[in-house]
């Protein structure tokens, strides 16, 4: 089937279970779209939100990160901090302004390469629906403050400061 | 690096048949610093392998990527062919396009489109590869084995018969532990100290074990393969070399009336004493703080008794440094002692059950020494307060195990067994006697287990009543215990001359203050943590610490030997190579940039991370750095995903390396 | 100021009396630490060249104690002084530093990032009804409508865990909150207004950097977002890198920001960068109960962890 829009799709995962996962996917046939690029990383504790900001700014549309399951990390605490890290990380992005359908976490296991499948699917149709992600891009070419506010509401917030 | 090589694989035709591997390859050689690119049936093959070499030389690669298979598969075979092909084998990196491509896309062109896009995340990847050598650590071997009960010994005895030195610290003045206090075993009624003492004697008589009891672990420096540790050995007020064990001095000591700890108060010692008859080393101790010598000074019988002259009332604690490789923790359990309730401690106690208040409510192993043929009583069954048999005896199982409310909500594992066995041993002395047991479930997995219990109720006439204790309390000489019976619903009152309590077990008295010196990890309940509950379970994070016994959680004698052994069999490991070698996954930090505000060491689950002062020529302190010990390095990357400044790095993994792929976005 | 809640909100102006008692004290004190040689320099505020203002001093002289003085002028956050980025300063030796409440966050989270240790400093906490905004003219009362934004919301006047606290505190009027007020309005947006504000205010930022220059937390030696292999962020002052680069900051101070607001206050294009901050405080707290406090903790909230935190976000 084809769609008017096919989304970029960044997972950011860990080598020991989401990878593994994926790979399970693999040996197991499953079929799921092909927007999504996989970097590895040791352990989801080792992926700095920079790289979530950069994956927007080179044009990803969609991002999932996705480690081992609690209590599985393989360095036992990675993924812990991980939470932690993300659950403000994706609170400031929304504070900014990123609408958070488009940043996705989970625990995929080894095992799960059928939850993988399923992630991923479901990422890349809802991405699909809601388009590209501009925001990053556009400012890319921006040179400079525009000035202008379109909208009444924020106009007068923006002036109170 | 810009002369990169591209190998891609038809895998038969589970890559070409949904990849167009050609125009993969003809993509490939479009990109930026690649050199050559070819695609191939077999890339894994010999064949395979060879032309990649032969790419390599002809070509004058400098990097090499593999789009194949994943690299979970075949990732060391193509860094081997690497090597082989006189790369440095990290220059060499795999794109997934098998699993994660060809097997999971049936759309051709999308495939094809998604695995050129693989190719070249992967090939800017390699061009900011750096070469890495894997990380060697000398080891010293000998190891330190820290506790001498019946985990440490066997550890011991496994290690040194291998060959190598051991040391063996234990903190009372004789080895031995809790196993040397138990009557008979579960499932198969030997006795303990048979099977106990012969070891305790091959580990005094073991060339390479040396012995150090009534010592403690003072500190602990260095890391695995390189342990520095300072061993404080308490003074014993006598001269090891010169006593012969003769024992005249403990006949001759005025002090008689001091309760025996070995025998869990229920008998006497003088204040120079060894705990037991078979302790070994056989050499006494003075307890300083019950000794007339050292109370008032107007004593000294020992000294003048002692023929070879062995007694040293000067005799001072005494630190002793040795160097090891591996460490063995072993340090055991106590039984959770519910007279009252603990201080500061989540644990809530068992006022209503009188221990310590009731002399004939008793734990477990009051009742291993009353039925011991070596104990207070010479193993005949009477209870504390009179002396009396008693008749009619009452084990309570679960005396804060699995008690949420009371703050311990594991499973001690030990007691249904032990309180089986009670009930056999106390039968077997006392026929006419009648023990009861309360109980919430019988959990009796193991081999000859279920049948050991079932034995207990079948032939030896144990009545189980399911169901929980509320009170014991004091009436006349009779003990009344207060329960329900589920199984009928109805409560129940039975007049006893002894009640027995299963109380839970718990990690030694300092467990957490040991774990911090060693740097390993505990849970709440301050049993010390594996690295893997599954997959490395007698192996600390820390590497080079290893676990063996109660001292991880509850557990048996054999469940206890088992994995004493595996300790054992892990440093056996450690010392088979005069090098550890290591991955070359590991941070470093750059020093010229690093703050030292040791985030890096806060988020470290390995303890890797040290502080490193950093000095002028004339010594003085300029800044405190962070320091990570590749030897302990287990490279997950959290320390750089924290740091602010990025000034550490996780080769292998740099932000260099991500951002170039995510550049390919 | 053309906002209507600051039309109907009465003038109100808040007594500074106890600023004079505590300007002696610190005198006093500064003297006696230099001449019993306690400290070798003593960090604090004097008069600035114009009448009413106040700028960060430091002296070593028992003489020049004289100098010293609190007033709603002294609106800097000493502690930057004490950081590794001004090794000059920690040359001097032992130290003394003026801290209002606000400040001694900012030590106590210096303490907990091992920046320096607790006994090496003494710390002379100013009880503080609060300090003038940006763009006040010296001199000036202080009222509602010259106080700092930060102040209006401040739950630290007395820093109560400094080794002497020094002046008097004043009652306090009831001033209602003007940053809670933005962020629920912020809040109550949706995401791509909320993104229409955020890139107007930080596409007129100019990269100056004086907000990292004077955040006490900004002590790396070389800040990820000047790095060039590889570039995290553009550093340009463009749209594009100026979001990166306050993302980026955020996102570093989280969980370690003290909320001195000092960013905000010295940022020549008014970009609310305290907002942020403040946001990701409140979020901490929300999350983890975490609030940066005037005692050094071992661990922050973001290099510690609780194996039952919340996770509902994560499939």
């Amino acid at each position: 089937m084809k769609h008017d829009f096919e989304p970029k799709i960044v997972a950011f995962v860990c080598t020991w279970c989401t990878y593994a996962g994926a790979d399970l996917a693999g040996t197991s046939r499953m079929i799921y779209p092909s927007n999504v690029r996989v970097v590895k990383f040791p352990c989801t504790g080792r992926i700095d939100p920079v790289f979530i900001l950069k994956a927007f700014q080179k044009g990803a549309d969609g991002i999932l990160v996705s480690g081992c399951h609690p209590g599985d990390c393989h360095y036992m605490a990675g993924n812990f901090h991980a939470r932690r890290r993300f659950a403000v990380f994706r609170k400031l992005l929304e504070f900014i302004g990123v609408d958070l359908n488009r940043l996705e976490f989970s625990w995929v296991s080894a095992a799960e390469g059928g939850k993988w499948v399923e992630i991923v699917t479901d990422l890349t149709q809802k991405i699909r629906k809601m388009g590209p992600l501009t925001q990053f891009t556009d400012l890319a070419d921006e040179e400079q403050w525009s000035g202008a506010l379109s909208n009444p509401e924020l106009k007068a917030v923006y002036d109170q400061v | 690096m810009s002369r990169i090589g591209v190998f891609i694989c038809h895998c038969g035709e589970n890559i070409s048949r949904t990849v167009d591997v050609e125009q993969v390859a003809q993509a490939a050689r479009q990109m930026t610093g690649v050199a050559y690119a070819c695609d191939y049936k077999y890339m894994c093959s010999d064949p395979g392998q060879t032309l990649l070499k032969k790419a390599v030389a002809e070509h004058k690669l400098e990097g090499i990527v593999v789009a194949a298979c994943s690299p979970r598969m075949h990732e060391k075979t193509f860094r081997n062919a690497a090597q082989a092909a006189g790369l440095n084998p990290f220059l060499c990196e795999m794109a997934n396009i098998r699993e994660h491509c060809s097997w999971v896309h049936d759309d051709r062109a999308e495939a094809t489109t998604k695995a050129t896009d693989i190719v070249r995340m992967l090939v800017e990847r390699v061009r900011k590869n750096k070469k890495l050598v894997p990380i060697t650590v000398p080891v010293t071997k000998r190891a330190l084995v820290i506790g001498g009960g019946i985990a440490g010994i066997q550890a011991a005895l496994d290690i040194a018969d291998c060959g190598h030195q051991v040391v063996l610290v234990e903190r009372e003045p004789s080895i031995g532990g809790h196993m040397a206090m138990l009557s008979e075993t579960f499932p198969t009624l030997d006795c303990s100290q048979c099977i106990m003492t012969p070891r305790m004697v091959d580990v005094i008589n073991h060339p390479r074990i040396t012995l150090h009891t009534y010592s403690e672990i003072e500190c602990v420096d260095g890391y695995i393969g390189n342990f520095s540790i300072t061993i404080k050995k308490k003074a014993r007020s006598v001269d090891m070399a010169k006593c012969t064990g003769c024992g005249v001095c403990m006949e001759k000591c005025p002090q008689k009336k001091i309760p025996n700890e070995f025998d869990k108060n229920l008998g006497f010692r003088p204040a120079i004493y060894v705990p037991f008859p078979q302790a070994v080393p056989n050499t006494p101790v003075i307890d300083r703080e019950h000794c007339t010598k050292f109370i008032n000074g107007k004593c000294g019988v020992c000294q003048k008794v002692c023929g070879p002259g062995a007694v040293d009332y000067e005799q001072q604690d005494q630190l002793v440094v040795e160097q090891v490789g591996a460490i063995v923790v072993a340090t055991g359990f106590k039984l959770y002692d519910i007279t009252e309730k603990p201080k500061g401690s989540a644990i809530k106690g068992y006022g209503e059950f009188g221990h310590g208040k009731i002399p004939d409510v008793i734990d477990g192993l009051t009742f291993e020494r009353l039925a011991s043929a070596s104990g207070p009583t010479g193993g005949k069954i009477v209870r504390p307060s009179d002396g009396k048999e008693p008749k009619q005896v009452v084990f309570v199982q679960c005396v804060g195990s699995r008690a949420r409310e009371k703050g311990i909500s594991y499973c001690s594992k030990v007691c249904c067994m032990y309180t089986a066995k009670h009930t056999m041993l106390y039968k077997h002395k006392v026929h006419d006697g009648q023990a009861y047991v309360f109980f919430m479930d019988a959990r009796t997995p193991g081999k000859s287990y279920d049948e050991f219990w079932r034995r207990a109720i079948e032939e030896e006439e144990a009545v189980y009543v399911r169901g929980m204790v509320s009170r014991v309390y004091q009436k006349g000489d009779k003990v009344v215990v207060m329960g329900s019976d589920i199984a009928v619903g109805v409560q129940v009152e039975i007049e006893a001359d002894l009640v027995v309590l299963a109380t839970a077990i718990q990690p030694r008295d300092g467990a957490d203050t040991l774990a911090q010196k060693l740097g390993i990890s505990y849970d709440k309940y301050n049993f010390y943590s594996e690295a893997h509950a599954k997959l490395r379970p007698v192996e600390c994070a820390t590497a080079g610490i290893y676990l063996a016994g109660a001292c991880q959680g509850p557990k048996d004698i054999p469940d206890t030997v088992a994995q004493a052994s595996a300790a054992a069999a892990k440093v056996m490991t450690l010392f088979s190579k005069d090098q550890l070698e290591r991955e070359p996954i590991v941070a470093r930090v750059n020093e010229k940039f690093c703050v030292g505000c040791l985030a890096c060491k806060k988020v470290c689950a390995y303890g890797a991370v040290e502080e490193k002062e950093i000095r002028d020529r004339q010594g003085n302190l300029i800044r405190v750095v962070a320091y990570v010990n590749p030897g302990l390095c287990s490279g997950c990357g959290t320390c750089q995903a924290t740091c602010p400044s990025k000034s550490v790095e996780l080769d292998g993994y740099t932000d260099e390396q991500v951002m170039a792929m995510l550049d390919t976005l | 100021m053309n906002n209507s809640t600051e039309k109907a909100e009465q003038a109100v102006t808040i007594d500074i009396s106890g600023y004079d008692v505590a300007t002696a004290e610190i005198r006093s004190e500064a003297k006696r630490l230099l001449t019993e040689k306690i400290v070798d320099a003593v960090v604090g505020y004097q008069a600035g060249r114009r009448k009413g203002s106040a700028v960060p001093v430091i002296i070593t002289d028992p003489a020049q104690a004289e100098k010293l003085l609190f007033s709603p002028a002294c609106v800097n956050n000493l502690s930057i002084y004490l950081t590794k980025a001004k090794k000059e300063i920690r040359a001097k030796g032992k130290l003394a530093v003026v801290a209002k409440g606000c400040d001694l966050r900012a030590l106590a989270g210096l303490v907990g990032e091992s920046q320096f240790k607790r006994e090496e400093v003494v710390i002379i906490g100013v009880s503080c009804a609060g300090v003038h905004r940006a763009g006040i003219q010296p001199g000036e009362p202080l009222t509602n409508s010259t106080i700092a934004k930060k102040c209006r919301e401040c739950s630290v006047h007395i820093p109560d865990e400094a080794d002497l606290v020094v002046g008097k505190l004043p009652p306090l009027p009831d001033l209602p909150p003007k940053e809670k007020e933005l962020m629920e309005k912020l809040d109550a947006m949706t995401p791509a207004l909320r993104w229409e504000f955020w890139k107007e205010q930080f596409t007129r930022c100019i990269r100056c950097l004086a907000c990292r220059q004077v955040c006490p937390f900004c002590y790396c030696e070389q800040c990820l977002c000047d790095r060039g292999r590889p570039q995290a962020v553009d550093t340009s002052p463009r749209p594009s890198g100026n979001m990166g680069w306050h993302i980026v900051r955020a996102m570093h101070l989280a969980g370690r920001c003290a909320g001195c607001a000092e960013c905000e206050r010295v940022c020549p294009m008014d970009i609310p960068l305290n907002l942020l901050n403040r946001k990701m405080a409140e979020e901490l707290k929300e999350l983890y109960h975490y609030e940066a406090g005037m005692k050094p903790v071992e661990k922050g909230p973001l290099t510690s962890y609780d194996e039952k935190d919340d996770q509902s976000f994560i499939k």
